[in-house]
């Protein structure tokens, strides 16, 4: 699995690619994490390159919600392929977190959403 | 005359970079036994998720100790069978959490149970764990094998 960071229109992009299981997850927490802490508002995760996610990947991404809470972060997630789709419908996570369907819209929708308040 | 049962076993060291190599494994031999190629997909997240666990909680992620996976395929199923030398795990392990928590971990216990059909511990394996999981193959022109055709075309 790959993670890159890259900045478009005030928002920050972690490009996610490849495989997130156990192995590799600590990596993209590791990298959510900081920039959820950091100076960026708004943090997208960008799962097109995704091929594969398990419970330890979406758990992380869980974290990373949690921490946009507290941050008051907007954050949401894009470009989720089937696989990524199912299991986070399979979780009911769906309507927990805030998914667009590519960056363009994810770019310009993400300012406009409210920040993660926890569930009702 | 007995049906011919293939199996295979793989010996894994705790290591959660060889998570795809199972995976792999697992899903490869899944087709072969006739499950499409989404069934399969699931299959071989079960089968990572229930590695995942004796890694991270069995083991408590040391990565120099050992599990073995053994596939057997039957003509209406495969059977896995997972065994580490851990401490025993209790049954009540197996319990998902409720969805309703929104909370980071516990969803693989649920995946799991989500994607087989049946799955228990051996309480007669003395030294560590056996955990068994099946998943039935779809008899063949049955409602969801034809649905799931129709998908694929």
């Amino acid at each position: 699995m790959k993670v890159r960071v890259r900045t478009e229109n005030n928002t920050t992009i972690i490009d996610c690619t490849g495989e997130v299981d156990l192995y590799s997850s600590p990596a993209l927490r590791e990298t959510l994490l900081r920039e959820m802490r950091g100076a960026s508002a708004m943090v997208l995760v960008n799962l097109t390159g995704v091929s594969y996610i398990d419970s330890s990947g979406i758990a992380t991404l869980v974290e990373g919600l949690q921490l946009s809470q507290r941050t008051q972060t907007r954050f949401g997630l894009f470009g989720l392929r089937n696989n990524a789709r199912s299991v986070l419908e399979l979780a009911r996570l769906t309507k927990v977190f805030t998914v667009f369907e590519n960056e363009q819209e994810a770019v310009a929708k993400i300012a406009s959403t409210l920040p993660f308040s926890g569930l009702p | 005359m007995q049906p011919t049962v293939h199996s295979i076993r793989i010996s894994l060291s705790s290591e959660p970079r060889l998570l795809h190599i199972l995976r792999c494994v697992v899903r490869y031999r899944a087709q072969e036994a006739g499950f499409p190629p989404e069934d399969s997909d699931c299959l071989s997240m079960a089968i990572d998720e229930a590695a995942s666990n004796v890694i991270r909680h069995t083991y408590g992620n040391r990565p120099d100790a050992h599990l073995e996976v053994e596939i057997r395929s039957f003509p209406d199923r495969l059977e896995f069978t997972m065994e580490d030398s851990g401490p025993k795990v209790r049954p009540e392990a197996l319990k998902p959490r409720p969805l309703e928590e929104v909370r980071p971990g516990g969803l693989g216990t649920y995946f799991i149970k989500c994607f087989m059909d049946a799955i228990s511990f051996d309480e007669d394996f003395k030294e560590g764990n056996r955990l068994r999981l099946v998943k039935y193959l779809a008899p063949k022109g049955s409602i969801s094998d034809e649905s799931a055709r129709q998908d694929r075309e």
